[in-house]
């Protein structure tokens, strides 16, 4: 019976190929919008997001505004659940939106890495720590811009050389240069002798986040410059909240590009079942069950729906492994990558709609009037 | 107890306010191994009475038994499952599905069988065979002339052995040789494989070939056997 369904198909292959494209078009875009939002969910939840605090000076949202004391790491560190302050200083080109943005984090090589979990894929640590301008480079980053290991990598008053290139397990920080802190500091324009934009603090494994955030603020209120504190996750949300906001509305396209494969699948399938109501009061006669005919109607609908969604799926993961794209502002990046839930929901949607597209067709055929329908020439 | 028996059975159409009554009581009863024809004016309900016969069609009273079974109770899923297993329906315009070939229609009603690939396979060899289109196996129906469509719409019919085999017009569409063709082909289904059959014409040549021929005029059967005989005896 599969031999009839597909031969059905095969019949009319322009009609087919047209749904297959217009499905794979819509779940391509679904996709896409999938990955932004995986993107910001992992970007402010998770182990990093959630057990990591960054300490910003306090009503500052852009990166190059936040001046704080580097030596407030020390009385930071002596706050109860701190078990590591790391003093960054951050450097963009962009604090606005952009699709493209570059950040550098300066801070210890030594303590980056330690702390960060990250993993070079080129280079090595011993080269990144030895030379001043040396940058290890996020493989995002990395591909974006076609950078290798001994490049010299220059954007704006920055030139830095590439010692090498890592891979996080926190996605968005494959968007990260790292540098030396010094050498972020004495970069021309900057001037933040002894001053950085942040700092991050490690929390021990069973301190409360909140309840150390505001500790360190307390502790910091005597100092020069009032901070705020708060989890990774929280910090990177407000700081990209006009994103958001926008991600937010990138929702409703997804849930459009849903309707838009079910209503294509579902025209697709009423013509060809309206066009062939005599042949399926002929597989009745024979002695096909009405039930068989609903069937054989599903088949058409789901194979066109996850043919072209499976095609879509598999495009949008494999355009997002290979264009490393980010979105990010004020220096925090949006990572967009392909993911096995991705894969898996582009394939569940694809099939849940090509029922539903079948269904309404798939009753019409099954309960055909055999008589009448065999009666018309 | 014959094989097929229709008991009183009536069945009216609709058309608005009026009403029609092809059928109005009307009782009949077939033998295993019968070859009946119908015969009749244009809109009597010949093929009514077909559609009755293998429960495409409900009537409004009476009840039809095929071979034990009473059709006229069962529901359109049992219907289905009861046409697999026990009868095949030759249509005026063969009615094959388009986009299958010879082989795969044919092959269509034992897919609803439980059969091996192996008995499949030997059973639509075998009703092709005996259609003599063993050579088209692998021809689509716009690659067949009509007779051999027909022929294959015939093959499809037989395939599963069915008890019944009713046909509407099968040479209704056809050239005279292509029907005489038919005709020793039917003939031939009913006297080697022992089919029961219930065949439809408007061509008393045609009708000849059946061992009961009946007449069907407003509502009521007649014998016609003698009739036809006589007449050809006359010629
Ligand atoms: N679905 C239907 N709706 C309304 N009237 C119908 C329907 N089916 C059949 N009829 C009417 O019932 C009568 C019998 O129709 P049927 O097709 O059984 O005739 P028939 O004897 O086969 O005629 P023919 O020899 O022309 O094929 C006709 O008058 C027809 O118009
Ligand atoms: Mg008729």
């Amino acid at each position: 019976m599969l031999t009839y369904v597909l031969k059905t198909l095969w019949r009319h292959r322009t009609r087919t190929l047209l749904t297959v494209t217009g499905a794979a078009v819509a779940m391509f875009v679904f996709c896409f919008v999938g990955s932004v939002q995986e993107g910001l969910t992992r970007l402010t939840t998770g182990d990093d997001a959630d057990r990591s605090l960054i300490v910003f000076q306090e009503n500052r949202f852009c990166p190059t505004s936040s001046r704080l004391p580097e030596d407030y790491s020390r009385k930071i560190r002596s706050v109860a659940g701190v078990k590591e302050v790391m003093p960054i200083q951050v450097w963009t080109n962009n604090c606005r939106a952009s699709l493209d943005i570059v950040v550098f984090n300066g801070a210890d090589p030594e303590q980056i890495q330690q702390t960060r979990p990250l993993e070079l894929v080129k280079g090595s640590w011993e080269s990144f720590r030895s030379q001043r301008d040396a940058a290890i480079v996020g493989r995002n980053v990395a591909q974006r811009r076609g950078l290798a290991v001994g490049d010299q990598f220059s954007i704006g008053d920055l030139s830095v050389k590439v010692a090498g290139v890592f891979a996080s397990e926190v996605p968005s920080e494959d968007n990260l240069i790292y540098t030396s802190l010094a050498f972020l500091q004495y970069t021309r324009g900057l001037d933040a002798a002894g001053l950085v934009t942040q700092h991050e603090v490690l929390l021990e494994d069973d301190a409360d986040p909140e309840v150390v955030a505001s500790q360190i603020d307390a502790t910091l209120r005597s100092g020069p410059v009032a901070t705020t504190t708060r989890r990774k996750g929280a910090f990177q949300a407000s700081t990209l909240s006009d994103l958001v906001d926008l991600i937010g509305f990138a929702h409703w396209l997804g849930y459009a590009c849903v309707a838009l494969v079910l209503s294509l699948v579902a025209t697709t399938t009423v013509m060809s079942v309206q066009d062939r109501l005599k042949e399926y009061a002929v597989l009745q006669t024979i002695g096909v069950r009405p039930l068989r005919t609903m069937r054989l109607v599903l088949a058409e609908s789901v194979i066109l729906c996850v043919l072209g969604g499976l095609a879509g799926t598999i495009l949008a993961c494999g355009a997002l492994a290979l264009g490393g794209f980010a979105i990010g502002a004020e220096g925090a990046t949006i990572a967009f990558r392909p993911s096995f839930g991705l894969l898996f929901s582009g394939a569940l949607v694809s099939l849940v709609v090509g029922v539903a597209a079948g269904f309404a067709p798939a009753i019409q055929a099954a309960s055909v009037p055999i008589v009448k329908a065999l009666r018309q020439a | 107890m014959a094989l097929v028996e229709l008991h009183n059975v009536s069945k009216q159409f609709r058309k608005g306010d009026e009403t029609i009554t092809p059928l109005d009581e009307v009782s009949l009863q077939i033998e295993e191994g019968e070859f009946v024809s119908l015969m009749g004016p244009s809109g009597t309900g010949k093929s009514t009475l077909l559609n009755l016969v293998s429960g495409i069609d409900a009537p409004d009273a009476g009840s039809i038994v095929v071979d034990g079974t009473e059709v006229t109770a069962l529901s359109r899923g049992q219907l289905a499952d009861w046409r697999a297993a026990n009868l095949g329906y030759i249509f005026q315009t063969h009615n094959l599905i388009p986009v299958l070939s010879a082989y795969e229609n044919v092959e269509l009603p034992t897919l609803l069988l439980k059969l091996s690939s192996a008995q499949r396979r030997e059973r639509v060899e075998l009703a092709l065979d005996a259609v003599g289109l063993s050579d088209r196996a692998g021809h689509y129906p716009r690659q067949l002339s009509g007779g051999q469509e027909q022929r294959v719409g015939i093959a499809r019919a037989i395939v599963a052995h069915p008890k019944v085999v009713v046909a509407d017009e099968p040479t209704g569409s056809l050239d005279t040789e292509t029907s005489e063709q038919i005709q020793a082909l039917l003939k031939r289904l009913n006297r080697e494989l022992n089919m029961t059959m219930l065949m439809v014409t408007h061509d008393s040549d045609v009708a000849a070939i059946a061992s009961r021929q009946l007449l069907l005029d407003r509502g009521k059967f007649l014998d016609a056997t003698a009739q036809t005989e006589a007449g050809r005896h006359a010629s």
